[in-house]
C-alpha cells in the first residue's frame, strides 16, 4: 500500500532509543532544583471514615519540616467531569490510602518522620464495596452528591445516590426485538481493578513564584495541556500564569492521562514561599493512592433467531469507579456508544452506570473501558453461539457492522471507515479456525493432560473525546534547511514523535533524519494539543503537521517564486528544492530559503520560514438523551484469534499463538505499529490471566506491590505473536491512517476465555483467568 | 525510606560474631539484602546496627568433598548454586529450586543463609535443603554448634538462633552410598548392569507453582528425592507456617513395593501432612490441589527414573 511513499510506511526507530536505552533521558524523578523541597503523605488506613481531628503539632515542631498540609487549608474541588475530588481528603476519607496530610520538608526522612508525628482521629463509616452496595445506595460515598458541580448534558449524577453517572442508549425497540426473538438468552460477567503499572511512578514538581501568580510545573502526565486548564481552574489563576513542563514520561497507559500529584505540589509551594516542592509516589502509592482501572459488572440479554441474527439487546454496564469519578464516567459514556461492540443491532437499549465505592477510584486506562465491555460481549457471542449449536465466527460474520450500518449511536458505516470482518477472516485463517471442537477431541485433551483450544474474539474503537477537541503544530527552518518541529501532545514510548516526523518528512520531501521533533513539551512554548490520550494523535497530530507542512511549502513557494521568477502554480518541490516542474535546473534550495533568500548585494526577501498547522475533529456532536450522535472521529477494527495450552492439572494457560489484526488504514511505521500490537497484548494478556487489586473485607487494599499485584514478565509471551494490519484507508486520515494505541489490547482477555471454553468446555465469567480458577474448575468437573 | 542505622562490613568471621555479641540495640545481618532492604523500607525492622557478612570468606565457599558431602556458605549466591556443576549433578533439586527462586536479577544478590534465615514459609531452597537432610553450622563467640535443618523453624518467619549467633553455613551429606562408592568417581551414576549396587541418588527435583510463569513467590513448592536405597525424601514450601520435611509421606511410601502406584498413593496421602492457608497468593484448596498434582508428578518421574536403574 505504501510503496508511492518515501518516508511514510517505512520501518523507523523511535528517535528517542538510544537516548533511553543509554540512559542519557531524563525524567521528572531525575529533575532536582536548588533548594527543592520532599514531600510525604499521610494517608487514611480506612475505606470510609469521618475525620474528628487532625494534631499536627508535634509533626510542625520537627526541625526540617516546611510545611503541613491538611484537607482544611486546601478548599479546592477538582475534577474532570464530576468536580467532586479534595486535593487532601476534607471532613472524610473515601477509601483507604486517600491522602490526609503532606509534609514538605527538607528531605524525605524528615518528612517520613514527621507524617509518623501527626495524629488523626477517625470516625469509621459503613463502606461501599461492591457494586451492589453502591447501587443499593444504603450509604452515600459522595453525601453531597446533589452539589456536585459536573459538566451538564454530558454526564448525568443522580440525585442521593452512588451514580456519578447513568447513560443511557436507545435505539429501536427492545421489546418488540425481543418478541422477534427465537430466544432471549443472559449473561452476567465482571472484571474486578487493575493497575496501569508504569515503570516511572507518578512524580511533579511545583515552583510557585512568591511575587507573583506565576507557576511552573514539572511533571510526568500524558496532557500537559489539560494539567494547566485543570489547575488553572481549580485555583482561580490565569492559563497563561501556569507553565507544565513534561519532559521523559516513563509510560502512562491512561493512568497519567488527567491531574493527580501537580495540585498537592503547587499547594506546598505556596505553603513554602515558592520554594520548589517534589511530590514523587513510591509504588506502594502508585498502586494504593494513585487511580487504577475501574471493576465492571456486565449483564446482557439478548434476542436472536435460530440462525443467530441478533433482534435485540438490553445491557448494563455497572463500574466500580472507587471513591472518585475521575475518567470513569466518561468511560461510562463511551460504553454507551461502543459497550456493544462492532455489531449492527437495530433495537438496543444500554445502561452504563459509573459508580461511587471506597476504593481505590479509577481513571483512564488503555482501552478506555473497551477491553471491559469486549469481555462482556465478545464471551458473551461466544455463548450464544454455544446454545444454538453454530460456529462463533459466522454468528460474527451474521452480525457484524458493514458499510450502511448504523451504530448504536446512529452513525453511517461507510466504505472508508474500515472492515472489521477482514479482520475476523484474516485471524480465523491465521490459527486455521475450523470450529470448536468436539466433545471427544476435548476429552482427549483433557485426558492428555495438555488441553488445546482456539478462540475468537472482535473489537472496535474510536477516540473518546469531546467534539472540539483540537491540536496544533509548529514547523520552524533552520539556518541549515532542518526542521525543528514543535508538538503539544507527549510521547511515553508510543512513537508519535517519529511518526510526527515521518509525515513531515513525507511532505517536506526531504530525510527523515533532517527533521527534529522537540523532546519536551512547554504550555509556553508548545502549540495547544487536547490531552495524549485516545490513540487519536496518528490520526489528529498527523493531520496538523501534513498542514503545517503544506504551510511551510507555501511559505518556500512563495519566496522561491520570486527568486526564481517563476509563478507559484508552476514550482514543485522535492530533494529540499523548490524548481520549476519542467527545468528543475532552475531551482533553490530550502537551505538558501530558511531564513529568507539573501541576494549578493546583501537584500534579502521572504524571512524566517515557520509553519503552523493545526486540526479541529470536524463533523462530531455531542450524544443527545438517548445516545445518539456522531461521537466517533475515527473507528478502529480489529480481531483477535488465539491457540492455547491449559495444564489441565495446574491451570496454567500457555497461549501458543496469538493473531491480532487490526484495520490501520495505512501503516505509517510498520516497526511501532507491530510494537503497539505486541505490547498491547501483552498488557491484554496481564488483564486476562493475573492482574487484580484484592481487598480485605474492611476495604483494604491487599495487594499494593509487585510481590503480590502481578503484570507479566518475558516468560509469560505467547510462543508466537501475529500481528496483521489491514489497509482500508480513511478517507480524512492522514494518509489514510487510524489510530492503533490502545486497541491491541481490547478482546484479550475475551479471546483467552473464548479458547478455554474451546479446550475444556468450561465458561469463564470472572477475570482474571488465574491458574487456580482454571484447575479448581477442571478438578469440579473431574468430580461430578 | 529507610531510618538510620550503623553499618558494619566485617572482613574476619572473629570481627562479625564480636559485633554480634552487642546486647544493647537490635542487630540485623546483611547479606543479598532481597529480604531485609524490603524490611527496612516498610519499617517491619528497624535495626540499630547491621552487619554485612558478604565480605566473609568462610561465608563465600562452595566446597563438595566426594564421600562427605557439600558445603554451602550462608552468603553463596542463589545463582552459584544454580549454576555449580556439583550442585547439578549430585544435588538436583536444590539446583533446580535455585534455578526459579525469584528473578534471574536477584538471584544474583539472594544468598542460601538469607534464605534460611528469613524462614519464610515460602523459601524455595528449604524444601530442598530439608530433603538432602541438611545440617546447619552456627557460630557465635561463644563457640559453633550444629543444628538439624529440619529442628531450625518455629513458626512463620521464627526459627532457633540466639541474637548472638551468626549461620554460617549448610552442610548436606553426600548423596553417594560412602560404601559402593570409589571416590570421586563413585557418583557417576548406576552400574546395576554390571550388578553393582546403586552409589547415587536416583534423582532429585524441585516442582513449583506461582501466579503466572516470571518470577514470583511460590504458592507451592514441593522438593522430592529417591535415594540411592530408593528411599524417598519430600519436603513442601508455602504449605504450612513452616518448610516441611514429610515424614510420614516418606514413611508411608517407602513401606510400599517400589511401584507406579506409588504416585496416585503419594497424591492422595499428602494432604494428611500438610497445613496451607488461604491468602492473598492462593486458597488452601488450590495448594492442597497442587500439593497433590505435584508430588503425584514427582514419585512418577523418580519411578521411571528408578525403574531404568533397574533395568
Amino acid at each position: 500500500m505504501s510503496d508511492h511513499y518515501t518516508v511514510v510506511g517505512t520501518a523507523q526507530t523511535r528517535s528517542e532509543a538510544w537516548q533511553k536505552v543509554t540512559g542519557q533521558a531524563v525524567y521528572v524523578h531525575d529533575f532536582s532544583l536548588p533548594g527543592m523541597l520532599h514531600t510525604k503523605i499521610l494517608h487514611s488506613p480506612h475505606a470510609h471514615a469521618l475525620i474528628v481531628a487532625i494534631d499536627v503539632t508535634a509533626a510542625k515542631a520537627l526541625p526540617g519540616v516546611k510545611a503541613i498540609l491538611t484537607g482544611a487549608d486546601l478548599p479546592y474541588l477538582l475534577g474532570l467531569y464530576m468536580v467532586d475530588k479534595p486535593i487532601l481528603a476534607r471532613h472524610k476519607v473515601r477509601y483507604q490510602g486517600e491522602p490526609v496530610a503532606a509534609v514538605a520538608a527538607v528531605d524525605e526522612v524528615t518528612a517520613e518522620r514527621a507524617v509518623g508525628l501527626i495524629k488523626v482521629t477517625y470516625s469509621e463509616l459503613p463502606a461501599v464495596l461492591s457494586v451492589d452496595a453502591a447501587l443499593a445506595g444504603q450509604t452515600l460515598v459522595h453525601e453531597d452528591i446533589n452539589e456536585l458541580e459536573y459538566i451538564k448534558g454530558a454526564f448525568f449524577p443522580q440525585p442521593d445516590s452512588n451514580i456519578a453517572s447513568w447513560h443511557q442508549t436507545r435505539r429501536g425497540d427492545v421489546q418488540q426485538g425481543f418478541a422477534a426473538a427465537d430466544f432471549v438468552f443472559e449473561d452476567e460477567l465482571s472484571l474486578p481493578q487493575v493497575a496501569h503499572a508504569p515503570l516511572e511512578t507518578h512524580v511533579s514538581i511545583a515552583q510557585a513564584h512568591p511575587a507573583s501568580n506565576r507557576v511552573t510545573i514539572w511533571t510526568s502526565a500524558q496532557s500537559p495541556f489539560s494539567v494547566r486548564n485543570l489547575l488553572a481552574k481549580a485555583f482561580g489563576l490565569a492559563r497563561a500564569d501556569i507553565k507544565v513542563v513534561v519532559p521523559f514520561i516513563g509510560g502512562g497507559f491512561g493512568g497519567k492521562a488527567g491531574i493527580h500529584l501537580e495540585p498537592l505540589a503547587l499547594a506546598l509551594s505556596r505553603a513554602c514561599n515558592g520554594i520548589p516542592v517534589r511530590v514523587k509516589a513510591s509504588r506502594e502509592e502508585e498502586y494504593n493512592q494513585l487511580p487504577c482501572r475501574e471493576g465492571l459488572r456486565g449483564r446482557v440479554k439478548t434476542g436472536i433467531t435460530k440462525g443467530g441474527k441478533i433482534t435485540a439487546m438490553q445491557l448494563y454496564f455497572d463500574w466500580d469507579g472507587g471513591a472518585y469519578a475521575d475518567y470513569s464516567v466518561n468511560v461510562g459514556r463511551a460504553a454507551g456508544y461502543a459497550g456493544a461492540g462492532p455489531y449492527a443491532l437495530d433495537n438496543i437499549e444500554l445502561h452504563s452506570r459509573t459508580l461511587y465505592t471506597n476504593k481505590v477510584f479509577g481513571t483512564a486506562y488503555r482501552g478506555f473501558g473497551h477491553l471491559e465491555t469486549h469481555w462482556v460481549i465478545e464471551r458473551h457471542m461466544d455463548l450464544l453461539a454455544q446454545r444454538l449449536q453454530i460456529d462463533p465466527y459466522e454468528l460474527r460474520q451474521q452480525n457484524l457492522l458493514r458499510e450502511g450500518s448504523l451504530t448504536i449511536s446512529g452513525e453511517r458505516i461507510n466504505a472508508n471507515s474500515g472492515r472489521v470482518d477482514q479482520c475476523l477472516s484474516a485471524v480465523a485463517s491465521e490459527i486455521g479456525w475450523c470450529g470448536y471442537r468436539s466433545a471427544a477431541e476435548r476429552a482427549a485433551g483433557i485426558a492428555r493432560g495438555k488441553a488445546r483450544g482456539k478462540g475468537l474474539a472482535v473489537l472496535h474503537k474510536a477516540p473518546a473525546m469531546p467534539a472540539n477537541t483540537a491540536t496544533g503544530a509548529i514547523m520552524q527552518l533552520n539556518e541549515d534547511g532542518s526542521v525543528i518541529m514543535l508538538l503539544g501532545a507527549t510521547d511515553m514510548g508510543q512513537g508519535a514523535y517519529t511518526v510526527m516526523a515521518q509525515i513531515a518528512a513525507e511532505i517536506l520531501a526531504m530525510p527523515l533524519d533532517k527533521i527534529k521533533v522537540s523532546g519536551e513539551v512547554d504550555t509556553d512554548h508548545s502549540p495547544y494539543d487536547w490531552q495524549t490520550v485516545a490513540s487519536k494523535y496518528s490520526f489528529m497530530g498527523g493531520n496538523a503537521v501534513i498542514r503545517c507542512a503544506q504551510d511551510v511549502l507555501r511559505q518556500l513557494k512563495a519566496t522561491a517564486a520570486q527568486v526564481l521568477r517563476i509563478p507559484v502554480d508552476e514550482l514543485a518541490h522535492a530533494n529540499e528544492r523548490i524548481y520549476h516542474v519542467q527545468h528543475p535546473e532552475q531551482f533553490v534550495t530550502y537551505q538558501a530559503l530558511a531564513m529568507g533568500y539573501t541576494y549578493r548585494n546583501g537584500n534579502a526577501i521572504g524571512g524566517p520560514i515557520i509553519g503552523r498547522g493545526t486540526y479541529l475533529a470536524p463533523g462530531l456532536t455531542n450524544l443527545d438523551d438517548n445516545g445518539q450522535g456522531l461521537p466517533a472521529l475515527d473507528w478502529t477494527y480489529g480481531a483477535h484469534g488465539a491457540e492455547i495450552e491449559v495444564d489441565i492439572e495446574t491451570g496454567e494457560v500457555t497461549v501458543l499463538k496469538i493473531a491480532s489484526a487490526f484495520d490501520v488504514g495505512q501503516v505509517l511505521n510498520p516497526k511501532l505499529c507491530k510494537g503497539q500490537v505486541i505490547g498491547g497484548v501483552m498488557q491484554g494478556l496481564g488483564s486476562a490471566l493475573c492482574e487484580e487489586y484484592k481487598y480485605s473485607p474492611d476495604g483494604k487494599l491487599l495487594n499494593p506491590s509487585f510481590t503480590d499485584n502481578k503484570i507479566p514478565t518475558a516468560q509469560d509471551t505467547p510462543r508466537e505473536i501475529v500481528p496483521i494490519l489491514l489497509e482500508n484507508p480513511q478517507a480524512d486520515g492522514p494518509f489514510g491512517a487510524r489510530g492503533v494505541g490502545e486497541h491491541p489490547m481490547i478482546s484479550v482477555p475475551s479471546v483467552i476465555g473464548n479458547a478455554l471454553y474451546d479446550a475444556l468446555g468450561i465458561n469463564f465469567y470472572e477475570l482474571p483467568l488465574t491458574p487456580e480458577k482454571i484447575a479448581l474448575a477442571v478438578a469440579k468437573l473431574a468430580r461430578p | 525510606m529507610l531510618t538510620n542505622f550503623e553499618y558494619a562490613k566485617p572482613i574476619t568471621l572473629t570481627h562479625a560474631v564480636q559485633c554480634l555479641a552487642e546486647k544493647e540495640r537490635e542487630v540485623k545481618i546483611l547479606s543479598g539484602g532481597t529480604d531485609l532492604l524490603v524490611a527496612l523500607r516498610r519499617k517491619q525492622v528497624q535495626p540499630a546496627l547491621v552487619i554485612d557478612i558478604k565480605g566473609l570468606k568462610e561465608l563465600t565457599a562452595l566446597t563438595y568433598t566426594p564421600g562427605q558431602g557439600l558445603s554451602i556458605g550462608a552468603a553463596v549466591c542463589v545463582n552459584r548454586l544454580a549454576e555449580a556443576d556439583v550442585v547439578r549433578q549430585y544435588f538436583p533439586a536444590l539446583a533446580a529450586a535455585a534455578r526459579v527462586l525469584a528473578s534471574y536479577q536477584l538471584r544474583n544478590r539472594a544468598t542460601v543463609g538469607g534464605n534460611i534465615c528469613n524462614a519464610s514459609p515460602a523459601a524455595d531452597l528449604v524444601p530442598p535443603l530439608l530433603v538432602y537432610e541438611g545440617v546447619l553450622e552456627v557460630v557465635s563467640q561463644r563457640g559453633s554448634r550444629r543444628i538439624p535443618l529440619q529442628d531450625f523453624f518455629t513458626g512463620v518467619k521464627q526459627h532457633v538462633l540466639e541474637r548472638d549467633e551468626l549461620l554460617q553455613g549448610v552442610f548436606l551429606p553426600d548423596t553417594t552410598d560412602a560404601t559402593g562408592a570409589t571416590g570421586a568417581t563413585g557418583a557417576t551414576g548406576a552400574t546395576s548392569a554390571t550388578g553393582m549396587t546403586n552409589v547415587t541418588d536416583v534423582g532429585g527435583l524441585y516442582l513449583k507453582q506461582g501466579r503466572l510463569k516470571g518470577h514470583d513467590l511460590s504458592i507451592i513448592g514441593l522438593a522430592a528425592r529417591l535415594n540411592a536405597a530408593k528411599q524417598f525424601r519430600f519436603a513442601v514450601a508455602a504449605a504450612a507456617p513452616t518448610p516441611l520435611r514429610l515424614f510420614a509421606l516418606e514413611e508411608l511410601l517407602n513401606a510400599q513395593p517400589f511401584t507406579p502406584a506409588l504416585a496416585e498413593l503419594a497424591a492422595q496421602a499428602i494432604n494428611l501432612y500438610i497445613h496451607p492457608i488461604s491468602d492473598v497468593r492462593a486458597t488452601a484448596e488450590y495448594r492442597r490441589h497442587m500439593a497433590a498434582v505435584f508430588v503425584r508428578r514427582a514419585v512418577s518421574s523418580l519411578v521411571t527414573a528408578g525403574g531404568k536403574q533397574d533395568g
